[in-house]
Parts: structure tokens; sequence; C-alpha cells
């Protein structure tokens, strides 16, 4: 399916790719499922090598810092909770250790596939307490929402959340001079809608709001490198079927209802003014930093691992001296490698460029 | 007879030759299964091929099958991948105290059902009873012995540059049937189970040609396991088309829900099949005209470039490499 943007020219959008010969362009897909397929379907084997592809901080899993781990880890083996999480956390090293070792340590640690999981699993324990690693985007911020609301609802005593909730646009913001152009991620503008991202370009940010097939990652780049030549910041939604402007209210106003903003810390980049959300006052009784009273944890990374140049397009994997060698998926060292939607894990499991 | 299994069916007494007969016997019986300690049977000259296997399943019945048509099917498999006829098979169970005996019953009855139409004869058993708890439900191993047909010799370290890579159907329908039905996703499909005996498939493959290299069945780890293992094996690289490869619309959907790739889910009915680019299209044929293989077809060839690799040709037409297998199945967050 071709979209608007592109349907009157001739050329393919492959083509528009391939045959770019303009001058050199650096593109950040931010988005971890944009990573995971544009290594999948081999998009960056065809670029011409004018055009740079960086995989941006979009991933969950890699921003998650290690003091949040260390937090989890607490929580698990100090406060004899329960920790219910996604899959993706589980294997992500902490200073000391992952949550997949701590069950070595006598943690509890439980893996479900949505936050109301961890909340029917806290009504069926009362005896225990339960929780929930709330990590993720605009996307999947509104099922935390959820799961506190209903929580709330329903008088459940045992149950929290440990917020790393975070929101994009003031990434985009920081990062702005990584890249010349972003592929936003579809599912993100779904919820968010495209205002913000539409402002930005009065802040000199340029991008393409881009969906998941093949043609319709091949059309936004395609729409990227054309809009790009022009040489003035643009903004375009090519992926309209799923996005709307105003984005989806009711989800909106979930979050609004249940968090707010505050300043967050993203692995790799620092600590990002009004990047994340927390709980509000009304919800405190959900937030496991209080409910715990959880001191504060700075978190110690591996020195030599350089995720946060990988993010922000500094460097390429291979060029990590740990690559492939002390850190691969199967002993991953820093986050890049743990989740499938890591640039170092796509590197690895894809061969980097063929 | 009790509704349950209990600890005195495994006793040797009374209540096991019970469970034997009413069970067991029923469905089992043939001339050579008697109560005599081990089978006597008539091997004719030649080779014989002879594997085990064990089964332990989640749940226990699952859309398409249970643990004693996946019991059968394993083996029976496991020798047809060799090029031998299944003749003979034994099975031991070890059944947890408590397990409901219409249950066993009914896997006693798949379990002939599928020997039945596979033509093999189970030919000596065994019971035990473990207390509660100390396993889950019920775990069948079973044995089995082919007749190796003249002249044929099949091997994973056959595979030979210019093979066509052939698969016999739609992959990766066991592998999410189990795990749909193990966890709740709250998605509903009507993926059932590829879980089917394959020496019909085998056997007539034989029939119109004596070259096949390397057949495999793709169990564990899938296709996409079996494909390196072969790459590693015989020393050669494979280039999958990643269009050609047969995935049923509903476990491509329930794939990208969650994060999956179908090549490294598994199947209990797909063989992966090597033989000369020239005579894949008349395999292809005849395997197209048989029951479980209505979707066979090629979705690649050997080559000589990066030996132990498996590169894929992607929808776009850009090459990647299949990422090598390992690792848990992890549902990725968004
Ligand atoms: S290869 Fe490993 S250590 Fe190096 S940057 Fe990537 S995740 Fe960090």
């Amino acid at each position: 399916m071709k979209t608007a943007c592109i349907e009157n020219k001739k050329m393919s959008a492959k083509e528009i790719i391939e045959s770019y010969k303009g001058k050199p362009l650096r593109i950040m897909e931010v988005c971890g499922t944009h990573t995971h397929e544009i290594f999948r379907l081999g998009i960056r084997n065809i670029l011409p090598d004018t055009i740079k592809l960086i995989s941006g901080p979009g991933c969950p899993v890699c921003v998650t810092p290690v003091g949040f781990i260390d937090e989890s880890l607490m929580l698990a083996l100090e406060h004899r909770a329960v920790i219910c999480t996604f899959g993706d956390l589980l294997r992500v090293p902490g200073s000391k250790m992952s949550l997949a070792d701590s069950r070595q340590k006598g943690a509890s640690i439980k893996m479900v596939y949505s936050p109301v999981d961890a909340l029917s699993y806290a009504k069926e324990h009362p005896d225990k307490e339960i929780v929930f690693l709330s990590v993720g985007f605009e996307t999947t911020t509104p099922a935390s929402c959820l799961a506190v609301k209903k929580a709330k609802a329903d008088g459940i005593k045992n149950f929290s959340l440990l917020v790393a909730n975070k929101t994009m646009p003031e990434a985009y913001k920081i990062l702005k001079n990584s890249a010349d152009a972003f592929l936003y991620p579809g599912h993100v503008d779904a919820i968010a809608g495209t205002s913000v991202c539409e402002s930005l370009v009065k802040e000199g940010v340029s991008g393409v709001v881009t969906g998941f097939t093949a043609n319709e990652l091949l059309t936004a780049l395609a729409v990227a490198i054309k809009l790009s030549e022009k040489g003035k910041p643009f903004f375009k939604n090519c992926y309209p079927r799923v996005v709307k402007s105003e984005g989806n209210i009711p989800a909106q106003e979930l979050v609004n209802e249940t968090m707010e903003s505050c300043d967050s810390e993203w692995r790799g980049l620092g600590k990002i003014k009004k990047s994340g959300l927390k709980l509000r006052a009304d919800y405190k009784d959900f937030d496991a930093r209080t409910r715990f009273n959880l001191p504060k944890i700075p978190g110690k990374s591996n020195p030599a691992c350089r995720c946060g140049d990988i993010l922000q397009g500094k460097c390429k994997p291979t060029e990590c001296g740990l690559f492939g060698k002390i850190c691969n998926p199967q002993h991953p060292v820093g986050a890049c490698m743990v989740s499938n939607e890591g640039a170092c894990s796509a590197y690895y499991q894809y061969g980097g460029n063929l | 007879m009790e509704k349950n299994i209990t600890l005195a069916h495994g006793a040797g007494g009374k209540q096991t030759s019970m469970l034997i007969d009413e069970v067991f016997k029923t469905h089992f019986s043939n001339p050579l299964l008697t109560a005599d300690d081990a089978a006597i049977l008539q091997i004719d000259s030649g080779k014989i091929a002879f594997s085990t296997d064990g089964f332990i399943v989640s749940p226990f019945e699952f859309p398409g099958g249970n643990i004693g048509k996946l019991s059968i099917c394993g083996t029976v498999n496991d020798l047809a991948c060799m090029g031998a006829k299944p003749l003979y098979l034994t099975c031991a169970f070890v059944i947890e105290e408590g397990f409901p005996l219409t249950i066993l019953e009914k896997i006693a009855s798949s379990m002939e059902k599928t020997a039945k139409e596979t033509g093999v004869k189970i030919v000596a058993g065994d019971t035990k009873v473990a207390g509660k708890g100390q396993i889950d439900n019920i775990f069948i191993t079973t044995s089995g012995v082919g007749q190796l047909a003249e002249g044929i010799s099949l091997s994973g370290s056959k595979a030979c540059v210019g093979d066509a890579v052939i698969v016999t159907g739609d992959i990766g329908r066991h592998g999410c049937s189990i795990l749909l039905s193990r966890e709740d996703f709250g998605i509903e499909t009507s993926i059932k189970s590829d879980c089917a005996p394959l020496w019909g498939a085998v056997e007539k493959m034989l029939e119109v040609t004596k070259t096949l290299h390397v057949i495999r069945d793709a169990t564990r780890g899938g296709v996409g396991t079996v494909l390196y293992e072969i790459a590693n094996q015989s020393n050669v690289g494979i280039c999958l088309d990643s269009k050609e490869i047969p995935v049923s619309g509903e476990v491509a959907g329930v794939c990208g829900m969650l994060g999956l790739e179908p090549l490294y889910l598994a199947c209990e009915g797909r063989l992966v099949v090597f033989a000369p680019m020239d005579e894949a299209e008349q395999i292809v044929k005849t395997l197209r005209q048989l029951p479980y293989s209505k979707e066979a077809a090629v979705i690649g060839e050997v080559t000589s470039e990066m030996p132990g690799r498996v590169v894929m040709k992607t929808e776009i037409g850009a090459k990647t490499l299949l990422p090598e297998p390992g690792g848990e199945l992890l549902p990725r967050i968004c």
C-alpha cells in the first residue's frame, strides 16, 4: 500500500531510496519496533552510503536506567515483594545482577503480558505485595494507568507500580543534532497525536510518522529523503490510516488522570527534563517508591558499554569493544543487547550490514 | 473401575492388570503384544533404524491433538526422517496419581488411531504411577524400530550446494497452538497443531526419487533451528526466500502481535527436505497430493556462501541473516 505521500511519483519508494545521490543524511528511527523491522527486512542493506540510519532511544528496555533495575531488586530481595514484569526486562543487567539472576537468591519474579494480569495476580494473592514494573512509552502507559485506576476502584491494597514510563517529545529535542530527520513511531503518535511533532518543526526538528510494514517503512524513508532535499524542516504523517492529529483522546485522559509529567533518567542519555511520568498524589498509595520508602539508587552500568553513544548515533554497535565478544544476547552487558528491539541485539542477530 | 489413577495402579498387582486390560490392551492389542517380558519380532534382512523420544507437554491436550498422538508421531517421524518404514513401537507411561482415567483412555485411543494410520504396532509397554505433585500429569516415552529401504542413506551432513530446501507444509502451528493454550494472551484463534505422522509423505517421496539428501522433522526450535543444524553439519550456506515460506494467516497474525518468528516455532508434523533442485518440482507436486503436506513448498536453496549461516531474502528483496536460534521466546513489550 502506498500512502498519498508519493502516489504521483513514478519511482517506487525503494528506487527513490536506492538512487539517492544528495548530501549525506542521518535518519533516526526512534522506535524499537522500527529498529527490529528495519533489520529484519534488511532495509539497511539497500541504503546508499550517503544515508545513515541511527537506532534511537525508542526501545523501552534499552533506555531504562540501571538504577531502576536496582530498585526492583531491592523490592524483590529486601521487601520480599513479588515482581511482575514484561519478559524483556528480566535479563537487563542491574549494578550487581539482573532480575533473572535474583531468582536464585530467592526473589519471586513473575512474567506477565499486561499490568492488568499483575493486578489479577494481586487479587488472587492478598497475602503478598505485588509490584508491577511499569516501563514504556505513550503506547504502553495507558495500560498501567488502567490497572492502577482499577486497583483504586476495587480497593486493592497489595498492588503498586514502580514507574519509569517515558514520553518522547523532549527526547526529540535533545537528539535534534544527532539526526537530520526522525522516523516517528506510528503507534506512539496513534495515542499521543501529531500536534507535538508538528510543532517541533518550529524548533528545527524534522520527521515523518511511520507505520510498520515493509511498504510503510520504505514509503516513510522515501518521503523523508524527498523532503530533506528541499532543505527546510518538515513534518509529514505517512501513517494516516492509523494516526490522527488529535490522537486517542480517552487514552490521553486516562494517563492525565493518573499520572503527571516529571524529569526522567534515560540510560545513555542522562536526565531529560519533563520526559517521564509519575503517579499523581491521588494515587500515591500505588506508588512502590512511596509505599516501600525506597532510597534514591544511582545505579552503575558497565563503563565500557557504549549504549549511550549508540542511541545518539555516535558509534555503531560493532565499534563497541565488547560487542560479540563479552556481550551477546545470551550474556548481555548493556540493555541494547537484551531486548530484541535494541540496536546491539539487532546488529548481532541480523549480521549488521551483510 | 475407579475414576482416577491411584498408586495401586502402578504397584504391579490386580489393579495394574486391570488398567492394562481395560485401557491399554483394548487399544493397542495385536498378536505381538503379549503378557511376556519382551516382544519377539521378525526383522527382514537389511538395516533397521532405532529411535527413542520422551514427551512432556503442557497442556497435555491441545487443539489438534494430545500427548498420546504426539508420542506416536514423534518417534514415527524420527524413523521416517532416516528413510525407515516404522514397524514396531514400545511405550512407557509415567502417570501422576489422581490423573483421570477417562482422559488416559482418550490418550490411548489417539495413540491407537495414529499407530493404525501409520501401520506401526505397539509391541511392549510399561506403566508407572508417580505420587501427586511429583510429575506434571503424564509423561510418555516411545521407542521404535523401522526397516530401512534398500539403498537409502539420509543424513544431516549430506546437503549439497544447489540443493532445494523444501518444507512439507505451513510452519509454526504446533508451537503457536501450545503457546496460546498455555498463556492467556486474550487472543482467540482457530489455530490447530500440525501434529501428524509423516511416514506416508516420506514413502511417497522415496517412490519418486532416490536422491533425497536430508530429511529432518522440524520439532523443537522449528524450521529455523533445523536449517542452522544442517548448515553446520553439511558446512554449507542456506538462502531462504521469505515470500515462499508457507505460514498461515492466523499464525502470522499471532507472531506479529507477540513479536515471534514463525521459523522458530515448533512443528510436530512438518519435514524439512533437501534434494537436488531439478527433482524439487516433482517432490513438491507429490507432497501436495497428500493429506499432511498440501502446502509443501520450495523455500530456498543451498549455497556455497557463508557456510554455517542461513541468509534470508526478505520481502523487499534485501538480504539479511536469519537470527541464530537460542534464548527463550520472550514476547516483547510493545
Ligand atoms: S555491545 Fe553490549 S556493551 Fe557494547 S554497547 Fe552494546 S550493549 Fe553495551
